[in-house]
């Protein structure tokens, strides 16, 4: 396993929002979480990458995660994409993307991946000189994400990555996130739209008010009609 | 040059290094509010250097630079849990302390004041502020400043890129410290006699005015700011006592059209397109 957490609980002051999770991501396997608001999902991203205190265990290739450590998570490796994208809106995309390889100490091959990038997502290249600011909705989530994939994370963080976008911008940035098995990342995808998400997804775990509820394999989760009527609207 | 407008080019050149000051912090997201004590801690430490211990100017600006820089690190780690109106009031409220330390440090003279300081000329102020304003536009093409800049624009997505973002502010406000050191050595040597009215609250308001009117996107803008606060009253001196009554309006009329300040990255860029074009 890239990542353990046993145990894992968050609070907001008096509130519980996670409460004694256990979450298991394996070497290259796509991991989903997903819930209705408020079920705790994001919470749980965030304090894995280091933003928020916990309590329990999170276990990153066999180191213990400290809690409120994101810079040092980044660069073991763990990266987050939040949710509202965080993209530095008054610099412009190319600048974007080079904060991804300031963490890179092999700096020259960081710099070909940089203009690799912007041939892999074209519409990146040719704005680059644009404020990202000026980037639509789905050009933003895009360039997080590039922005992301940049800095050669083992374990990618995706909070809500379709959340605001059209529903052609959405199935090309799933695509984008089933391209990174291909490349061996672990990933943990945080999403609401349940169905899209088990299709690209190897495993899920489903939660609610800060709980786990089930979990298991996406096809087995899709099949399962107490799941579908629960999660995912229904059969469809 | 008439010593009358040596004298503005001198303040121009003080207040120049004041707006830099609070550039330089903005630049991270911080406001501050309380540069004059800076300020006051580069006037009267360099004062003493020079008069009591004989030490020449440059280095003592120096020593000056370095102790209010260190002090400024130090007040930018609590201010690392504030942010914006309430920093600026806590800024504010250090401001007032120093200022009212050396009020009461008789051995700087109190409420009286220090006196002794060898006079500088207006070129040695110049080659102060315009180097470091120099340094500064190519701190502004380097790595460094994009981190700043990222800081300012979202923090928490400059700590998820993998910033220091702690190094990062708290560096601004001991920077931004020291270059209000030197402006208040340069101050205390240009007038050769300080005391503690000199670095109050209006001071610290002049630098952040120098900074918003000029352009806070670009440190060129409070070399436009400096010179705009220092030499638009004096051009308004024909309309007697409405000028300071002008001076306000038009600054309310300029932040208006333009609240980012007279000079911005996209104006630079649209005079460099002009000028490469014709």
């Amino acid at each position: 396993m890239i990542l353990s957490a046993r145990g894992l609980q968050v609070r907001y002051g008096a509130i519980t929002a996670v409460r004694g999770v256990d979450i298991d991501v394996a070497e290259g396997e796509i991991v989903a979480l997903l819930g209705a608001n408020g079920a705790g999902k994001s919470t749980i991203a965030r304090a894995i990458a280091g933003l928020l205190p916990f309590q329990g265990e999170i276990v990153y290739k066999d180191q213990k995660l400290r809690p409120n450590d994101a810079e040092r998570n980044v660069r073991r490796g763990i990266v987050l994409v939040p949710e509202g994208r965080g993209i530095l809106g008054r610099m412009t995309v190319e600048e974007n993307l080079a904060m991804g390889i300031y963490t890179r100490a092999d700096k020259s091959q960081a710099i070909a991946d940089l203009k690799r990038m912007q041939e892999r997502f074209p519409i990146l290249g040719q704005r680059r000189h644009n404020a990202a600011s000026l980037l639509s909705g789905g050009e933003q989530q895009l360039l997080a994400t590039a922005r992301a994939l940049l800095s050669k994370p083992r374990l990618l963080l995706l909070d809500e990555p379709s959340l605001g976008l059209a529903p052609q911008a959405t199935a090309y940035l799933f695509g984008v996130i089933a391209e990174t098995r291909a490349e061996g990342l672990s990933v943990l995808l945080v999403e609401q739209k349940a169905r899209q998400t088990l299709k690209v997804a190897d495993r899920a775990y489903l939660l609610e008010t800060g709980r786990v509820v089930t979990s298991g394999p996406a096809q087995k989760l899709i099949e399962d009609p107490a799941v579908s009527d629960a999660f995912l609207g229904g059969h469809g | 040059m008439s010593t009358y407008y040596a004298s503005l080019f001198a303040e121009a050149g003080i207040l120049l290094l004041g707006a830099l000051s609070v550039y330089i912090i903005l630049a991270t997201g911080q406001l501050s509010l309380g540069n004059a004590a800076f300020m006051a801690i580069g006037a009267y430490l360099s004062s003493y250097l020079t008069v009591e211990l004989g030490m020449p100017i440059t280095p003592a600006l120096i020593v000056s630079a370095i102790a209010a820089g260190t002090i400024g690190v130090i007040v930018g780690f609590p201010a690392l849990r504030l942010k914006g109106i309430y920093l600026a009031m806590a800024t504010l409220g250090f401001g007032e302390m120093i200022r009212s330390f050396f009020i009461n440090f008789p051995a700087m003279g109190g409420s009286g004041g220090f006196h002794g300081m060898a006079h500088i000329s207006v070129g040695y102020i110049w080659a102060w502020a315009g180097g470091i304003l120099v340094v500064l536009i190519l701190v502004e093409r380097s790595r460094v400043w994009l981190e700043m800049q990222a800081v300012h624009d979202d923090e928490t997505a400059a700590g998820l890129v993998g910033l220091n973002t702690v190094a990062i502010k708290v560096g601004a406000f001991g920077i931004g410290a020291a270059v209000a050191a030197i402006s208040g050595g340069l101050f205390a040597h240009h007038h050769v006699y300080i005391e503690p009215a000199n670095f109050g609250f209006e001071r610290s308001i002049d630098f952040v005015l120098a900074t918003i009117l000029g352009g806070s996107t670009l440190g060129l803008g409070s070399l436009i700011g400096a010179i705009l606060l220092v030499f638009l009253p004096e051009f308004l001196r024909p309309i007697a006592d409405w000028r300071l009554a002008a001076f306000g309006t038009l600054l309310i009329l300029v932040l208006l059209v333009r609240r980012q300040g007279i000079v911005d990255r996209t104006l630079l860029r649209g005079l460099t397109f002009r000028k490469a074009a014709s």
